[in-house]
């Protein structure tokens, strides 16, 4: 008797491995095409106003050499990563506790999403009020505005998770501890990073913001200042770098992370 | 010697639906001897699975007195024995290989790591996945995915083996070779088996001793012997024979 039978072979893998290159040759040409295409509104329009790639770098290069930019910087990411691992920590507490007791999602459901609506301004404004122009104010501001995002995916993440895999494991005399660490957590990781995503590209946007409104330092500042400078090149030189600071992020931490962790995942690796 | 024992099992669900609570099982006996292959055959909602429950140790709250092995089934402390489950579903953990499926299970049961390799090679050989072995569950087959879920309950090489409709969700191709696959392992092992169904046809070709239940409260009807020699075979007319008279006491129609 054939043990296994011919309806049974697997579906053949696909050739991702040599849709990799193809794709990255794709994504550097998209750029270098963006790249002429700024420089022709540049020469189109004037490069008072639109100024090209070149003085760009330039200005770019003035300020990373008067050490602006790295002061800048530093200040800008300390207040993020702060109040992303402070947005974090509320979210997921509250959306586990959501996701877990039926309770806390009647009564929390309609916080949160309130507190999703609700423009980040107003917690901007209302949290300096409060607290003063200070960085305790920014950081509270910035979380603030965050969180409600962070607790949603958790919420669901945290609903989705399979009780019959539990159930599976409990059979097979898995400890407690070894259910939540090995079949649990596993299973809400996707969301926890689908919450990472989501929170950051909240706290790129209302940092620069809680900068320009209340605080001395930090590239929200930066570019108010050349903003009132009218140094359109400034603008651009600040611009530039924060999206050149959040692709490195999202191609050299998030995106290997998810790589990493999401192997098994066939849409996800596709 | 893994003979169960299960005296007076009675289980009320309460929910919402039902405050007062509905009778899933009412007074359920049941004994199986060592080695001996028992399916349990009703309509859906007879409290089978609430029978493989209790003895898997999911279930705690009931009354009654469950036995295996001599070992009491203690309410709070779940099963002193080892089980393998074979469920409806495959219920492998989608982000491991099949090989860490299984050595999932090995770990759990405190099984030496220095036998996994072993095991799990033998057992994946045993159900034609040997070439299997590093693929994960989203690249197999819901056939090679049942395999799979059947290596894992006999690697951990389970005082009792517990089987909840593990082939209704296969088509009927595939589940046949796959009966056809679980006899000849249990003729090899010889486990003690509680296979539950709604398939007559299934449980005649499998059983030693079919269960019947009746549904709303649950509760065994009948035990019917299945004197057919092994190896049995699907042609056999005498087994389809009997699967038509039992078919007919299970729907309650008379035999002609």
């Amino acid at each position: 008797m054939a043990i296994v039978t011919e309806r049974e072979f697997p579906i053949p893998a696909s050739g991702n491995r040599l849709r990799i290159p193809e794709s990255l040759s794709i994504r550097a040409a998209s750029l270098v095409v963006l790249v002429i295409v700024w420089q022709l509104a540049s020469i189109a329009v004037s490069a008072k106003y639109v100024p090209g790639p070149l003085p760009t770098f330039a200005a770019l290069w003035d300020n990373a050499q008067s050490g602006a930019l790295m002061k800048h910087f530093t200040v800008t990411m300390v207040r993020m990563l702060l109040s992303f691992a402070i947005a974090m920590l509320v979210g997921m507490a509250i959306g586990t506790v959501m996701g877990l007791y039926r309770r806390a999602e009647q009564s929390l459901d309609l916080v949160v999403m309130v507190g999703l609506t609700i423009p980040g301004l107003c917690y901007i404004i209302v949290s300096f009020m409060w607290l003063g122009l200070n960085d305790r104010a920014a950081v509270l501001a910035i979380a603030w505005t965050t969180f409600p995002a962070i607790a949603i995916n958790i919420w669901q993440g945290v609903k989705a998770i399979d009780q019959r895999l539990i159930d599976m494991a409990r059979v097979f005399g898995a400890s407690n501890w070894r259910r939540t660490a090995r079949v649990v957590v596993p299973q809400v990781l996707p969301y926890l990073m689908a919450a990472s995503r989501f929170g950051l590209g909240i706290i790129w946007k209302v940092t620069v913001l809680v900068e320009l409104l209340g605080r001395s330092d930090g590239i929200g500042y930066m570019l108010n200042y050349s903003f009132q400078m009218f140094n359109m090149a400034d603008v651009f030189a600040w611009t530039l770098f924060f999206t050149l600071v959040m692709l490195v992020i999202e191609l050299a931490i998030l995106k290997p992370i998810e790589r990493r962790l999401f192997l098994w995942r066939p849409e996800i690796r596709a | 010697m893994a003979d169960i024992a299960v005296q007076g099992l009675t289980k009320v669900y309460r929910s919402r639906a039902h405050p007062d609570g509905l009778l899933a099982l009412d007074g359920v006996d049941l004994s199986v001897v060592d080695q001996e292959f028992v399916c349990l055959l009703g309509p859906s909602g007879c409290g089978k699975s609430t029978v493989l429950n209790v003895l898997s140790g999911l279930e705690q709250r009931y009354a009654g007195e469950v036995k295996v092995a001599g070992k009491v089934v203690s309410h709070n402390s779940g099963h002193p024995f080892r089980v393998g489950y074979v469920f409806q579903e495959p219920r492998l953990l989608p982000w491991l290989t099949v090989r860490r499926n299984i050595e999932f299970v090995l770990e759990s049961e405190d099984i030496a790591r220095s036998e996994w390799r072993e095991r799990t090679d033998a057992w994946l050989h045993r159900v034609g996945l040997r070439d299997f072995a590093e693929a994960h569950p989203h690249e197999l087959s819901g056939g090679m995915q049942q395999r799979t879920a059947i290596a894992r309950a006999f690697a951990v090489d389970p005082e009792i083996l517990l089987m909840d409709e593990p082939f209704s969700g296969l088509d009927e191709l595939t589940a046949r070779t796959m009966r056809e696959l679980l006899l000849e392992i249990w003729l090899e092992t010889r486990k003690t088996v509680i296979f539950v169904t709604h398939n007559c046809f299934e449980a005649c070709f499998l059983a030693d001793r079919i269960v019947v239940f009746s549904p709303r409260p649950g509760k065994i009807r009948k035990d019917i012997a299945i004197e057919l020699a092994r190896p049995r075979n699907y042609e056999d007319s005498r087994l389809f024979e009997l699967s038509v008279s039992v078919t007919h006491y299970v729907t309650g129609k008379s035999v002609s």
